[in-house]
Parts: structure tokens; C-alpha cells; sequence
């Protein structure tokens, strides 16, 4: 806790600082300028839009489509044991290895996503999918995704396994559907877990820094540029620290306003219900 | 510019270290990483470890793709390795930072022959933080079955790239995505010089002005006419040139080592860019000692040693066609295998270091906002006026502040 | 079993297909990548999708550089212990914010998420300095320090869920009996949350086996390189082999698909166990 929590109150601090990376011991305090410098800038609101799409979008996407996948690895069939093992492969692929293996798929020229989707007749433009400012976001989310499935799966896989049997039985003498038992019991035991899994998901995307930033390090025109990319650039490219830390502060009163916004959601929906 | 002014008040001989203590230093280069360059450059390391008992130098670990990044993170915060091979961007951040050690009195330019050209970048404020680890320029490399004969002028440049492309095989090939950011402004650089542009005249940026315009455009009107293999980065259409999939490609000297060990039958040459003015990038790359280091002697000892003659010949056969802090001739044999070299060494005095004049250390922002416009006006964004026009107001402001 | 939602075994089997298909495509890619030649690579009329055994040499050359290992079992060293750390100090801390009422405990819990909003690249100048004051840079213990901190808070939160979902009245029961809290939790709780453990101890593996930007900043003798830096490294200035760097990637992506596959007994087991329960 030492670790995270005294840098992070240096950090805070910072924020109202003019501080460089080359000299971090020297601050010069110069109270809310950073914060005014970084929402005056124009294209900062671009970045709160796209930061704000790539998150709500890692989250649905991964925790949908990781709901699917649980649901069906949850069955019968010949072989679970390997597929449900198999499965967390993306999870388990090192970051810089996904965004390698990624760029080279989509290579505008030899890339095996390109050559499938010009197959398909979808064209990426010359410039291929990364180079593309309509397509580059959806690159990266589709391998955010792509990588972030797996654990949600995972996760609420484990998490089925404490639907208690006979409620499901007691439901279906009842009469219920599948899609009822599964609002009515399954979706119930799993709804704290979800909770759980959005929220990481929500904080870890907006962190997600190697993945975006080898593979377009922000572009095209910024198409892909996050708080975090932006965070980075000014404190390793620029050295300012004081500005980049601003920038955190934002993306923590972002995160603040999801987490919070969702717990009182989630509290009305317990209470109507 | 008289780096070798203050010489005379050391006490200690020139050029000659005093004796240091025992020590392990540690050595940080990108070089050290490249697949063609770094086991040679490890050779040459192992050989000064066994010519004495004192002094042991270990390579760093301190990748490419973040490298300037980390090193300054780790000098700012106090450690950081011992000797540095900088690009000049972050030399001249890390220079007017207090982060590197001045060499002033322990670096004699006259007495070790270092060539002035190159030489005068690495004095900041006054002080020498450095020496020309390697100066590599920039030139054209191009495929001799692809294009038997050079072109000489931009206009021939331009006809040859277009008559090059054909099916799998691209006239040219350049960087132009924002994740190379560093590598877009090396290569708009030289258009940039070579239609008599500057980014700054050494007190005021000139960014907007017609010349640099001009060349900018000239970079659009190659990539407009489609004889680039598009959005590919450099490590993909670097291997395309070694296997005969790109024609003509402008790059620096150190490239040599690395075409040559990607593919060893490849038919290539160099020649002069063939620009208007013969003036072109450099990539230059001091070794500096950090101000940190705990056994600054000792790193002294391995930079004097390194620039020995013999060595100095050594590190340029590892290097390449880059040249070195001194200058060296060219083995026979190697001016058999390469008989371009002359050719890029002759490009020495009109060579220019990659960073804005006189704003040595906000290179870095600079280039980010330089580079972006730029990109935008390839996507069509805006032309290369209007990109220019911002991008001269919006560094204006940086460097305002 | 339960839940069939309109599929049948048959149908099932299909959609575990391609589910895994997609799944698996991009490091099977790497593979192929990695066995192809040049030529192979750069040729736009064709393409292999099948691998090239004849080429097998790239990964042999790979392990037989020695370093490759060095760094694999660096990253091991760091991934385990930072594992053993956190599901060490994250049963405590879960169990405390789980069944205490203490002041403060909402702040607590806020501070553990609060804590991870923050990307490791605005921690990692401050981090770098009271790790200099501690003495803890370029070591690997210092690694594992720096990635527990990163991994704690998730994995208590994880461990604090699991352990909600205990009905209390296990542990009160316990207690009438003259258990202690700390035998409690050993006894009672943490043969029931054992999949949750299992989960954690997943996510806390995984995020020190990728961990980059404190791996390259804070070591910095080459011997203790964790693996993220030494394929990073494979990304040359000048050149850059691709098939050498996929062959390297995906000998780094095994050990962790290894070590998942190994955890996941556990978490099998364990869902077993809270089955039988249920």
C-alpha cells in the first residue's frame, strides 16, 4: 500500500506543479495552470471522446461477449477441460507480443486481416486499417477485446459454478424458460461478479498504454490517442510532469464518476427490485 | 567553435586518462540491440574488457522503442547508466538539463583530430557533454537490378519511383504513420534541407517559411503518387528493400550493416541524395558520461580508449558507412564490398543533425507537433501551407512558454 | 447440465469451435510467422497458413542464445513471487474489509480502486525515487514489490467478493465454537473461496509476466531482465527480425498459458468443491 499510495499523493501534488522529468526533485508551484492548460487545449476534447468510446467499448464488448463465452463453456460438450484451458490464450499473451503480432496481421500490405478483408471486399484504404482514421480505433478495440474475453469469461465462468442447482431445477418445474431462469437465477448470482469484472475493466482500460501505443502510438490524427497516450507523451516526450500528472487527475475523476455513477445505479436497480 | 579552448586549464595530460579505480560500468546504446550491429559492437566492448584489468564495461538493457524515455527517467531520478550513446534530440534535453558530465577539460579536439563538422553540435551552453559516438548520413540506397542507373535530379527521382512500381515491387519507401513519429522527422528532414529549408534560423523558427514548405511538398508529392508501399513501418519495408521489393529507400550510413546481414546478395548502392542543395540529414550519436555516475574515471577511460585509431577503425567497420568521432580510411577490403563508402563519408561536412537550431532541447515537442501536421496534410487533411502555418504558431507557443 | 441456452451438444460443439478458433488464430499466426522466410513474408500473391517445420531452427536459435531463458525465468521469479505476495497479503486485507466493521473501511475500499486508476507510467517517477531511498532498484525483489503494489488491490477486491458471498453464518458458527478469526478464515473460508483465489492468483501472475514500464526503468543489469524487456529489445533501430521476435514472443506468451493451465486444476477443483456444497 506504501507503494501506491505515497506516490500517488505525490502525484496529486505534482498536478499543481511545474515539474520536469529531468529534474523531478524540482517543483515550482504554479496552482491550477496545468489543469487550465490541458482542457483549454482543443484537441484534449478528442481525447476525452475517444477515451470515453474505447472504454465503454472494452466494457461491453469484453464483459458481453466474455458473458457469452462463460455461458457456453458452462454446457456440455466433448472436450471442455482443453477448450475452457484454451480459451485464456489471449489472456495469457504478453501485451507487447499481442501488439506485435496485431500490427503484423493488419500490415497494409502483407497483413493476413487486411488481405481477408479486401477478400471480403471491404477495402482499409492504402494506408491499411492502422493508418486509417475511421478504422484504427476499431483495430485496437477489436484486439483490446480480443484479449480482454478470455478473462471475463474465466472469471465468470468460476462464478457460475455457485448457481445453485436446485433453484434452477425449482424454476423450471415452474414452468420458466430459459431466458427467465436465467434473469431470474443465474443473472442474479452472477450480478455482483459483473459488477466486479465492469469495474476492473473500466479502470484497466483506461489505463491500457503498450497495446495502443505500438501499435499507433495515438495516430492517426489522434483517432487513437487516449488520456493515457496523451499522459505518457507529456511526461516522456515533452517531460513535463506536472502536466501529466494533470492529465491523471482527470482520468481518475473520470474513473471516480463511472465507479460512483455505477454503484448508485446498481442501487436503484437493487432497491426497485 | 573552440570546444578545445579551456584544454589548458587541466593539469592533467590530454587525451590520456588518469589511472582509475576498479570498477563495472554499464554502457547503454540502441546499437547494442540491432541484430546486424550489436554482436559487433559486443566484440569490440569484450575486447576492451580483456586489454586491461581495471575497468569492465556491461551493456545496459535498455531497449530501442523506449529507449530515450528510460534512460532519462532513470538519470533524472539520480542513477541511469554510466556512458550514454544518445540521439542528439535527447543529448541536447539531457545536456541542458545538468544530466551529463561537461568533458571540457578531459576531451582534447585538436589533439585527438575529432572532425569539427560534426563535432560542434555536441557543445551546449558552452560545454562539451560529448563525443561523435557515430555520424551516419543520410543518403540515397537504391537497388542496382531495380534501377541500374542513380537518378540525379528530383525530377528523375520522382520518374524512377514511379517507373519502379510495378505489382509486389515499390519505387521508394519512407515513414509516414504516427507511431514512427521519430522516423517520419528524420525523413521529412532531409526534403526539408534538400529544398534549402530549415525548421529555425538559430534564433526564430522558420517552420511556415516557403523553402521548408517546398520540401514538404515534394515529401507529399512522392507519397500522393502512390510508389510507397503505404502505412508499412520501417522495420517491415527495410527488409522489403533487402529483398528486392523496394527500390530506392533514403536512409543513413548505419543501414549498410543491417541490409547487408539481412540479405548478403542483395545488389545495392549509394548515391548523393539528388535534391537541389547537397545538404541532408545526419543521424549523429554521441557517447556522454552521466552526471550520476559513480565511476566517472573509469568511463573516461573506455571513451579515450575508443578513440584510439585503431579502434576508431574498428568501430567504424561495426558501424558500417556511418563515420566515426575521427576520421579513419577505409580498409581496402571493405571499399571492395561497399565502393559507395567515399560516397557517404565525402557527405560528412554538409550533413545537419536532426534537431531544430537552437532549440536543441524542445526538439522533441517540436517534432510531435511538426510531424502531426505533416500527417494530417498527407491524409488530406489540409495542405502543407495551412499544416505548416499551424505548426509554426502552435511551436511557437511551446517555446514561448 | 444447466443453462443450455437453445443449444444442443452438437451445436454447442460448433460455437466452442469457433469461439476457440478466434481465440487461438493470432498466436497460431505468430507461429507461422515465425517459420516463414522472408520471401514467404513479403509476397503479396501468396501465403502460407500452414508452418514451415523445416525452418523449426528459428526457435532452436532462439533458446540456444542462452539469454532467452535468463529472461523467461526472470519473469518467472518476478510473476511468482508477486503471485505468493499479493494472494499472501490480499486474504488478510479481503477477509478485513469483507467481515470487520472498522472506521474508515469505506475510505479503504475506495483507496484499493483508487489506487488503480493511475497507469504505471505517472507512478513510475516517484516510484523510481522512494525505490532509490529503499534501495530496491535494479533487483528483482524490488520488481516483485513494485508489481504487488499493482496487483494487491485488484486481487483483494476479488478475494473481498468471494469472501461476501460466504454466508456468515459458517464463520459465526465457528466462532461460537471458540475458533479464532485467523482459523476461521483457514478452516472455514478458504477451502469455499478457492476458485476465487485461484482467479486472483491468475490475474496477479499474468500482470507481473507482462509488467513493462517498471521492468525497464527499474533494472538495469542486463542478467535481470525479465522477458517484456528482452523481446522489446528484438525491436531494432535499424533492423528488426520479425520472424525472430515472434519466435521470441510466443516463447514468451507459453510459460504463461502454462501456468494458467496449471492453475486451472485448482480452480476446476475448487469449482467442484463449492459445487458439491451448492
Amino acid at each position: 500500500m506504501v507503494f501506491q499510495l505515497v506516490p500517488l499523493l505525490q502525484e496529486v501534488w505534482l498536478s499543481f506543479t511545474k515539474t520536469t522529468l529531468l529534474n523531478p526533485n524540482l517543483n515550482v508551484w504554479v496552482g491550477m495552470a496545468n489543469f487550465q492548460s490541458v482542457l483549454a487545449n482543443p484537441s484534449f476534447r478528442q481525447t476525452l471522446l475517444t477515451t470515453v468510446i474505447y472504454v465503454a467499448a472494452c466494457v461491453v464488448g469484453s464483459v458481453g461477449l466474455g458473458l457469452l463465452v462463460a455461458l457456453l463453456l458452462n454446457g456440455r460438450f466433448p472436450g471442455r477441460a482443453v477448450a475452457r484451458s484454451l480459451v485464456t490464450v489471449p489472456w495469457a499473451a504478453p501485451g507487447i507480443a499481442v501488439a506485435l503480432i496485431a500490427t503484423w496481421m493488419f500490415n497494409p500490405q502483407f497483413g493476413i486481416l487486411t488481405r481477408t478483408l479486401r477478400g471480403m471486399g471491404i477495402d482499409p484504404g492504402p494506408n491499411g486499417v492502422l493508418n486509417n482514421p475511421q478504422l484504427a480505433l476499431g483495430a485496437i478495440l477489436v484486439t483490446t477485446i480480443w484479449q480482454l474475453v478470455p478473462f471475463v469469461a474465466v472469471v465468470l465462468l468460476s462464478a457460475l459454478q455457485g448457481v445453485p442447482q436446485e433453484l434452477v431445477e425449482a424454476a423450471q418445474v415452474d414452468g420458466a424458460g430459459r431466458w427467465m431462469t436465467f434473469r431470474v437465477v443465474t443473472w442474479q448470482v452472477l450480478k455482483p461478479t459483473i459488477g466486479l469484472v465492469a469495474v476492473l475493466m473500466t479502470i484497466w482500460s483506461l489505463r491500457r498504454f503498450e497495446l495502443i501505443w505500438l501499435m499507433t502510438r495515438g495516430g492517426p490524427l489522434g483517432s487513437t490517442r487516449t488520456l493515457v497516450i496523451d499522459l505518457y507523451a507529456q511526461a516522456f516526450e515533452s517531460k513535463q510532469l506536472g502536466t501529466a500528472a494533470a492529465i491523471g487527475m482527470v482520468g481518475v475523476v473520470i474513473a471516480m464518476i463511472v465507479i460512483i455513477g455505477g454503484r448508485l445505479v446498481a442501487n436503484a436497480a437493487a432497491k426497485e427490485a | 567553435m573552440g570546444a578545445g579552448t579551456l584544454a589548458g586549464c587541466s593539469s592533467e595530460p590530454q587525451g590520456s586518462s588518469a589511472t582509475p579505480q576498479q570498477a563495472t560500468i554499464t554502457f547503454a546504446a540502441s546499437t547494442l540491440g540491432d541484430p546486424g550491429r550489436g554482436p559487433g559492437l559486443q566484440k569490440l566492448i569484450d575486447e576492451y574488457n580483456s586489454s586491461q584489468h581495471v575497468v569492465t564495461v556491461q551493456p545496459a538493457s535498455v531497449p530501442y522503442p523506449t529507449f530515450g524515455q528510460t534512460v532519462l527517467t532513470q538519470m533524472g531520478g539520480g542513477e541511469g547508466p554510466d556512458l550514454v550513446r544518445f540521439d542528439m534530440p535527447e543529448f541536447s534535453t539531457a545536456a541542458s538539463s545538468g544530466l551529463l558530465e561537461p568533458l571540457d577539460d578531459k576531451i582534447d579536439a585538436q589533439k585527438l583530430k575529432l572532425i569539427p563538422g560534426p563535432d560542434k553540435y555536441l557543445t551546449v551552453d558552452e560545454h562539451r557533454y560529448g563525443v561523435i559516438f557515430e555520424n551516419s548520413n543520410y543518403g540515397m540506397f537504391y537497388n542496382k537490378d531495380l534501377i541500374p542507373q542513380a537518378p540525379k535530379t528530383f525530377e528523375e527521382f520522382v520518374q524512377t519511383a514511379k517507373n519502379t512500381t510495378k505489382g509486389d515491387v515499390y519505387g521508394l519507401a519512407f515513414r509516414q504513420t504516427q507511431a514512427e513519429e521519430a522516423g517520419v522527422w528524420q525523413d521529412i528532414f532531409n526534403y526539408v534541407l534538400g529544398f534549402g529549408g530549415d525548421w529555425s534560423d538559430g534564433g526564430k523558427l522558420t517552420i511556415d517559411s516557403p523553402k521548408v514548405i517546398e520540401g514538404l511538398k515534394a515529401y507529399q508529392q512522392l507519397y500522393d503518387a502512390n510508389v510507397i508501399p503505404k502505412g508499412a513501418d520501417a522495420a517491415t519495408f527495410r527488409k522489403m528493400f533487402a529483398n528486392g521489393k523496394v527500390g530506392m529507400e533514403l536512409n543513413n550510413g548505419g543501414y549498410v550493416t543491417a541490409t547487408k546481414s539481412a540479405n548478403a546478395n542483395l545488389n545495392f548502392s549509394v548515391a548523393r541524395i539528388p535534391f537541389p542543395e547537397k545538404k541532408q540529414g545526419a543521424l549523429l550519436a554521441p557517447i556522454t558520461i552521466n552526471a550520476n555516475s559513480k565511476h566517472k574515471d573509469a568511463a573516461l577511460d573506455f571513451i579515450n580508449w575508443l578513440l584510439k585509431p585503431d579502434q576508431q577503425v574498428k568501430l567504424q567497420e561495426v558501424l558500417g558507412a556511418s563515420s566515426v568521432a575521427t576520421p579513419t580510411e577505409r580498409s581496402a577490403e571493405s571499399l571492395q564490398k561497399f565502393p559507395f563508402l567515399p560516397v557517404l563519408d565525402e557527405l560528412t561536412e554538409s550533413g545537419v543533425p536532426q534537431i531544430v537550431k537552437g532549440f536543441g532541447p524542445q526538439t522533441a515537442d517540436i517534432r510531435h507537433i511538426v510531424v502531426s501536421q505533416v500527417l494530417a496534410a498527407l491524409q488530406g487533411q489540409q495542405d502543407m501551407a495551412t499544416a505548416m502555418e499551424k505548426a509554426q504558431k502552435q511551436a511557437e507557443e511551446l517555446v514561448g512558454r | 447440465m444447466m443453462h443450455r441456452i437453445r443449444l444442443g451438444v452438437a451445436g454447442r460443439t460448433i460455437a466452442v469451435l469457433v469461439v476457440l478458433g478466434l481465440a487461438i488464430f493470432p498466436v497460431y499466426w505468430m507461429f507461422v510467422t515465425a517459420l516463414s522466410s522472408d520471401e514467404e513474408l513479403f509476397s503479396s500473391s501468396s501465403v502460407n497458413i500452414l508452418p514451415n517445420f523445416s525452418r523449426f531452427g528459428v526457435f532452436a536459435a532462439a533458446l540456444a542464445d542462452g539469454q532467452v531463458v535468463t529472461w523467461l525465468l526472470n519473469s518467472l521469479i518476478v510473476a511468482a513471487g508477486t503471485t505468493v505476495l499479493s494472494i499472501g497479503l490480499g486474504i488478510p486485507l479481503g477477509y478485513a474489509l469483507s467481515r470487520f466493521t472498522f472506521r474508515g473501511k469505506a475510505a479503504v475500499g475506495l483507496a484499493l480502486l483508487f489506487t488503480q486508476m493511475l497507469p504505471e507510467a505517472l507512478l513510475v517517477v516517484p516510484l523510481f525515487a522512494m525505490f532509490r531511498r529503499f534501495d530496491l532498484l535494479n533487483s528483482l525483489h524490488g520488481l516483485i514489490l513494485a508489481d504487488t503494489a499493482f496487483a494487491l488491490p485488484v486481487v483483494s477486491l476479488i478475494l473481498k467478493g468471494a469472501i461476501d458471498g460466504v454466508p456468515r453464518d459458517l464463520d459465526e458458527a465457528a466462532r461460537v465454537d471458540g475458533s479464532r478469526p485467523p482459523t476461521v478464515l483457514a478452516r472455514i473460508i478458504l477451502p469455499l473461496i478457492a476458485p476465487a483465489i485461484a482467479a486472483a492468483a491468475v490475474i496477479a501472475f499474468f500482470s507481473a509476466w507482462n509488467e513493462y514500464v517498471f521492468a525497464v526503468t527499474f533494472v538495469f543489469d542486463k542478467p535481470l531482465q525479465p522477458a517484456s524487456v528482452g523481446v522489446a529489445g528484438f525491436i531494432g533501430e535499424q533492423d528488426t527480425s520479425i520472424q525472430s521476435i515472434m519466435a521470441v514472443g510466443l516463447l514468451f506468451t507459453l510459460p504463461a498459458v502454462a501456468f494458467y493451465l496449471f492453475a486451472q486444476r485448482y480452480v476446476v477443483s475448487g469449482m467442484t468443491a463449492g459445487a458439491v456444497k451448492g
